[in-house]
């Protein structure tokens, strides 16, 4: 590689590195769009105004990166349907004893076993961005957005929470 | 065949005894197509899927492509999309039909609204100025390419057309149009949607147009009468929410529309239709699943004068029927559904009898997940029919003059199967197969009837239906592949299909002679074989700055097999209506380009139709039809208050074209002016 090159592929390399966390953001935003759309799909499920807590592990950088994209999408409310939702982070460590959510959306990299076990003992409905959380069986719900939009929902997890979708809603999504 | 009959029947028992036209209308399609970014549709099975992983060929046609069309009626919409043929005859009449064998009063089209049939049951046909429908009310028309007869029953054996409509309790859509144009064309439209207390949403809507007829013949002789287009039309569809999963939902509508329509003797001639309907849906999300319990009638009365004879067809139809809808396990769905249908007509010319038929159809779909990028789905679908007729003859010589040959039965199955394979997130190979059932219509089973006197050597005939016809048997097979290429913004499908016509009916020109006393009669009948091969290129996209696109090729060849005893006979496909493989266009295809942005909309539409051949009417020999290219464009503005002004055109690249071999087609501009709130 000659130093011409380097000299003109450096600026390149600088603005896919700075793009990059933007890309993450506009992934989260549609990862939080689907999650909260999905919500409203819920028998019983929050209308109006409720809070999303957004769980996070402060340890990885991976895992608040997304935790802020997500608030940030979140703003000042964001609505699906008849619910408009706001965020409200949450560590990781903390899952057990938070109050005033209507459900959990779980970042990628926390300890799902954990987090999902004790959002399952407080009956919260957890969604995450990673589908690993859901085919694990410790989150009820997991999305994807990318290349085209995916959802998974464990049907044992759901029923540990006590959460049931609409009928159509099941019919259009995979059940594991 | 028995055993068919047995496995559908078993199958069907099973189910509980439950239906058919499955469009479950509980199901929010606004709300789930944003959830999954792509429309959704109940048409392939009866239960809501998203339209790349349905189990159908299938193209859907959203509300901003309908809007963006600069169409002011459906057929237009229909002709743009791939492998759809389009024959307009005249300014108020034309017919549609998937991959060939289009054809005046075009039978194989199973058209529906919101699940309701709006084919004229009596010939089969659409009659689409007399839909109750207003452009601006329909959130998506949903087009299925090939047998759908498992799922919808009869006629759905070329495609479906399911016109899906907002609903009332999710959609809060009121609009306002006038258009006004050349030809003499004025129309209005409004559709108002309010909620009368908590839980009751309604919907109402109401349309009226008026345009010249067409004014240069292509066959002048063939020209019986005519009259300038006009129709109005009104539809009430309102929710009630009778427990928070459980509601209904009824529909109401009537529509009349004067015009000039093109019958299967290929000449033209004016006449006036009065339509209504009335329709009740019980839908229940319960812990045994989506019940539905649904009911309507439709009411058809049709009147005209024809080489100094008068017709009156009324005909009323109810159909009824219970379905469910649920999921076993994490990858099973099934559907499980009985339906009901009573039709019935009187005789017409020569009035005195009444021909009817009532059928019973049990059905069911299994819908299997087997991975994440495999599925397969089943369905099937038994049509008992009983036949039977009222009433008295118009002669006692009359052919069949005893109502007794209309006790009969017929047990008809109808199956589809397919598989979906997305090899990955990009690409999706489908492979299907359909065996769908076009049943004789109640014309074609006696309901038209007269004694015309043909002059010597032949005399007196009877002109009539027959009890003895047989449905057509349509196996369509298809293969499939799909290719996404999110970094362009673009797909792009390549299709194949083979469909084999088993026991085609002729639409008329079927000679019996009688022995004397007896009436020889000018019936239909069962003749020959037909086989439709061919291929599909489609891509569309879309690209930053607003622009999209979108251009498909469809390549069909229709061959028939003509009984060499026939031909003895003197017979040929031409004089029975049955030359599809000369009436079929080997070509057909379509190039759109549309530009957006907060405020403009333009768009230019370019189809274009292979030659092809058309009965003369009155027994003259196959008239050419022209290969003809049709450009159309639009351009609208709307302003910040919801006011849209837009300029259209259709037919703009000649002044006059021969689109059928009835009346040429003028070039057409409008201008329109609509408000939505």
């Amino acid at each position: 590689m000659n130093q011409e090159f380097r000299r003109r592929l450096a600026p390149a390399v600088l603005a896919l590195t700075l793009a990059a966390p933007a890309l993450g953001h506009a992934d989260s935003a549609k990862d939080l769009q689907v999650a909260g759309r999905a919500l409203t799909f819920l028998e019983n499920g929050p209308s109006g105004a409720a809070v999303l807590g957004v769980v996070f592990d402060p340890s990885k950088p991976a895992s608040v990166a997304e935790k802020n994209a997500v608030m940030a999408a979140l703003g000042g409310g964001y609505s699906a349907g008849g619910l408009t939702l706001t965020g409200k982070p949450v560590e990781a460590s903390a899952v057990a004893g938070v109050s005033g959510v209507a459900a959990l959306y779980v970042t990628h990299g926390v300890n799902y076993a954990a987090v999902g076990a004790a959002a399952k003992a407080k009956r919260l409905v957890t969604v995450a961005s990673d589908q690993a959380c859901a085919t694990s069986g410790a989150c009820v719900m997991g999305v994807s957005t990318d290349p085209k939009v995916d959802i998974v929902v464990n049907r044992s997890a759901a029923a540990a929470v006590g959460a049931s979708f609409k009928a159509a809603f099941r019919m259009m999504i995979r059940e594991v | 065949m028995k055993k068919q009959i047995l496995f559908a029947g078993a199958f069907a028992g099973a189910a509980l005894a439950c239906a058919l036209p499955a469009s479950a209308q509980s199901i929010d399609y606004g709300s789930l197509t944003q959830l999954f970014g792509e429309p959704v549709t109940t048409s392939a099975t009866g239960s809501p899927q998203r339209s790349t992983e349905a189990p159908v060929d299938m193209t859907i046609v959203s509300a901003e492509d309908i809007k963006r069309s600069g169409a002011t009626d459906i057929p237009t919409i229909l002709s743009r999309v791939a492998g759809v043929d389009v024959i307009n005859w005249t300014a108020g009449a034309s017919d549609v039909a998937v991959r060939g064998y289009d054809q005046a009063y075009s039978p194989r089209l199973l058209v529906l609204i919101n699940g309701r049939q709006v084919y004229l049951d009596h010939y089969g046909y659409t009659a689409w100025s007399t839909l109750p429908v207003q452009l601006d009310e329909i959130r998506q028309i949903e087009v299925v390419r090939g047998p759908n007869s498992a799922l919808f029953g009869f006629n759905a054996v070329g495609g479906v057309v399911n016109i899906i409509t907002y609903n009332p309790k999710y959609d809060q859509v009121t609009t306002g149009t006038v258009r006004a144009g050349s030809q003499g064309y004025v129309s209005g439209d409004a559709v108002a949607t309010f909620k009368l207390g908590e839980r009751v949403h309604t919907r109402l809507s109401a349309g009226i147009e008026r345009q010249d007829e067409w004014n240069n013949a292509v066959i002048p002789s063939n020209v019986i009468s005519t009259h300038d287009p006009k129709r109005w039309s009104a539809n009430l569809d309102s929710i009630v929410e009778l427990a928070p999963k459980t509601e209904l939902r009824l529909e109401g509508s009537y529509s009349d529309a004067q015009q000039s329509d093109v019958a299967p003797t290929y000449t033209v001639y004016a006449l006036h239709y009065k339509l209504w309907s009335a329709k009740g849906t019980l839908t229940s999300d319960t812990k045994y699943g989506l019940l539905q319990g649904q009911a309507y009638i439709n009411h058809a009365k049709t009147t005209f004068d024809y080489t100094g004879v008068h017709y009156d067809f009324d005909n009323p139809i109810v159909v009824a029927s219970v379905q469910d809808l649920f999921k076993v396990g994490a990858a099973h769905t099934f559907r499980l559904g009985v339906e009901f249908r009573h039709n019935k007509m009187n005789t017409t010319p020569a009035p005195g009898g009444e021909v009817s038929y009532t059928v019973w159809a049990p059905s069911a779909m299994w819908n299997w997940n087997v991975s994440r990028r495999f599925a397969l789905t089943a369905a099937a679908r038994l049509d008992h029919l009983q036949l039977k007729r009222t009433g008295t003859f118009p002669d006692p010589n009359f052919p069949n003059a005893d109502n007794a040959n209309w006790d009969r039965q017929q047990n008809v199955p109808s199956y589809n199967a397919g598989a979906v394979f997305k090899l990955t997130d990009l690409d999706t190979f489908r492979a299907a197969y359909a065996r769908g059932v076009q049943a004789p219509t109640l014309l074609e089973y006696g309901g038209v009837q007269s004694i015309s006197d043909f002059g010597p050597p032949f005399g007196e005939f009877a002109i009539t239906g027959t009890p003895f016809l047989r449905p057509a048997i349509v196996s369509n097979y298809e293969l499939s592949y799909d290719r996404a290429l999110p970094q362009l913004g673009a797909k792009f499908g390549i299709k194949g299909f083979y469909q084999r016509t088993k026991d085609v009916k002729t639409s008329n020109g079927f000679f019996v002679l009688n022995t004397p006393p007896a009436l020889s009669e000018l019936t239909y009948a069962n003749v020959g074989v037909s086989e439709m091969k061919g291929f599909e290129l489609s891509a569309s996209g879309k690209v930053k700055g607003g622009f999209r696109w979108s251009a498909d090729y469809t390549y069909t060849k229709v061959e028939t097999q003509f009984p060499a005893e026939l031909l003895a006979q003197t017979y040929t496909p031409e004089s029975l209506s049955i030359a599809f493989d000369k009436t079929t266009p080997k070509w057909r295809g379509n190039a759109s380009l549309g530009w957006s942005d907060e405020h403009w909309a333009v768009d230019g539409y370019l189809h274009y139709t292979g030659k092809f051949g058309m009965y003369g009417g009155f027994g003259l020999p196959l008239t050419p039809v022209d290969a003809y290219a049709t450009l159309a464009a639009r351009v609208g503005y709307t302003f910040d208050n919801g006011v849209e002004l837009a300029v259209s055109g259709q037919n703009l690249g000649k002044s006059h074209q021969a689109q059928g071999n009835a009346l040429y087609a003028p070039r057409r501009v409008l201008v329109s002016l609509s408000k939505s709130w």
